[in-house]
């Protein structure tokens, strides 16, 4: 299965996010291949600043996707997801604006006329590969470990076509798929606070303790992510907790690798500001 | 910078940019209340959308409430009367910045820093980001050393920008030709 990978900006740096999409893709027969030369999306900051180029930013991406064969565009990130999937909407039901875009990427030698489909990472592990593959895959048993999934804010929304909106449960079966217990909790698509996190310390502050503390309620040993940013929030806005009730949060994609036995050293697991070393441990 | 009276702007709103839609709110406040700084803004969005309606344009374009909508849609997924909510909050953000009324707020400083190096250099590198930040916000960015340590500590840390293969084309993209008028 190969598929047009949009990294996104925040993919690299982010806790062993890379590391374990590359070392599970390379497990299970995903490839993803970036989109060559792909630029920022704009997040939601361009779109607050000046919606024609939150467009073209965009705009410049279908159009390199467009160019290597109209595969769906994947992405890992929630922001991106949204922002793209925002323009891949517009830019289908918006002639004008196509060719303004058009107009403007002819300069570049770029050009859209069929927009590719944007999707989630975690749709493409839960949809296109089969149950079995995770069933079979299965190397570790980690049937004890309780992990909470948080999806925040912008996965499902605003549509939610991919899940419930305000009831999510595809990142459920994906844990269930791979075997560790999943948790019911509260706080699963309440927002982190995103980039809010860094003028607004104190009012973000207090939106990640509700939702780690959501999780804890229901003694999970660790959260899962779908996003570099929530993930960031969520592990950094723990710090001021005391250290027995810190929850490690890991990515989805380093929970699968954990499932396949991948060894820890290549899914980025060192990359955690919480460690996850004890969780195994203390669960058998 | 007052170029232009509320009346004015509040037309711009309702005609040019999709603001009519208000027209249709009832004032249950589903969408204060669900939202997750509805308490640290200075009018959550229930009763900034009845001081549009009442023509309180300054007062709208200059309170934090735009600045801090974080985007997360909740209040667009529950909208009974299904008002775009999230969207109408990215247009007063552009028409505040456009138009001079942010410069108090914090946020906007970090979108231009954001959009800056996404205008240079084609992608974000988070270091250059804050960097840009820091410059108006020393405390803001001394508070994020002790982190930058520990990502350093986990090879988090980028200084190096990351780029697109022709960066200098970036910025020429996004802005030239395109005839802006002031208040758009
Ligand atoms: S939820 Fe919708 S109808 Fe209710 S106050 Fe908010 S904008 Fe108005
Ligand atoms: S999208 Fe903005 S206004 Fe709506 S609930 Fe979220 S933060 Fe509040």
């Amino acid at each position: 299965m190969t598929y047009l990978f949009f990294p996104g900006c925040a993919y690299h740096a982010s806790a062993g996010y890379k590391e374990s999409t590359e070392a599970v893709c390379r497990e299970i027969g995903i490839d993803l291949k970036a989109i060559p030369d792909w630029n920022c999306c704009g997040a939601t900051v361009f779109m607050g600043m000046d919606m024609d180029e939150a467009a073209l930013l965009t705009g410049r991406i279908f159009a390199l996707a467009e160019k290597t064969g109209n595969h769906d565009i994947v992405t890992g990130c929630n922001a991106c997801f949204t922002t793209l999937r925002k323009f891949e909407k517009k830019l289908k039901e918006d002639q004008a604006l196509q060719q303004t875009i058009n107009h403007k990427l002819a300069s570049c030698g770029l050009g859209i006329k069929k927009i590719s489909r944007v999707r989630h990472l975690l749709d493409v592990f839960v949809n296109d590969v089969p149950d079995s593959a995770w069933e079979h895959g299965r190397k570790n048993s980690v049937d004890s470990i309780r992990a909470g999934g948080y999806y925040g804010c912008q996965l499902t929304r605003p549509e939610g076509e991919l899940s419930h909106p305000e009831q999510p449960d595809i990142l459920e079966q994906f844990i269930s798929r791979l075997g560790f217990a999943p948790v019911d909790h509260s706080a699963k698509t309440m927002c982190c606070g995103a980039s809010h996190a860094v003028p607004y310390k104190k009012q973000s502050g207090k939106l990640i303790k509700r939702i780690i503390k959501g999780i804890s309620l229901k003694e999970a040993d660790v959260v899962t992510t779908i996003c570099p940013l929530c993930q960031f929030n969520l592990d950094n806005g723990q710090s001021g907790l005391p250290k027995g009730g810190r929850l490690p949060v890991l990515f989805f994609t380093q929970l699968a690798g954990i499932s396949l036995g991948i060894p820890f050293s290549d899914l980025g697991l060192d990359k955690l500001l919480i460690p996850f070393k004890g969780v195994l441990k203390h669960r058998r | 910078m007052m170029t232009m009276d509320q009346k004015t702007f509040k037309r711009l709103f309702f005609e040019k940019k999709n603001g009519r839609s208000i027209l249709k709110c009832i004032q249950c406040g589903t969408c204060s209340g669900s939202c997750p700084f509805g308490n640290d803004m200075d009018h959550a969005p229930r009763e900034l959308f009845q001081l549009i309606r009442d023509g309180e344009m300054e007062e709208v374009l200059r309170s934090n409430t735009p600045w801090y909508c974080v985007s997360c849609y909740q209040c667009m997924t529950r909208c009974p009367k299904e008002i775009a909510v999230t969207d109408l909050m990215y247009t007063l953000k552009e028409m505040a910045v456009k138009n001079g009324f942010a410069p108090s707020h914090k946020m906007p400083d970090l979108y231009k820093s954001f959009s800056q190096t996404v205008k240079r250099f084609g992608r974000v590198t988070e270091s250059l980001v804050m960097a840009g930040y820091g410059i108006k916000h020393p405390l803001d960015a001394m508070g994020a050393l002790p982190l930058a340590v520990k990502l350093m500590f986990r090879k988090r840390f980028e200084v190096l920008p990351q780029k697109i293969g022709q960066p200098e084309k970036m910025k020429p993209f996004l802005t030239a030709g395109v005839e802006k008028e002031a208040l758009e």
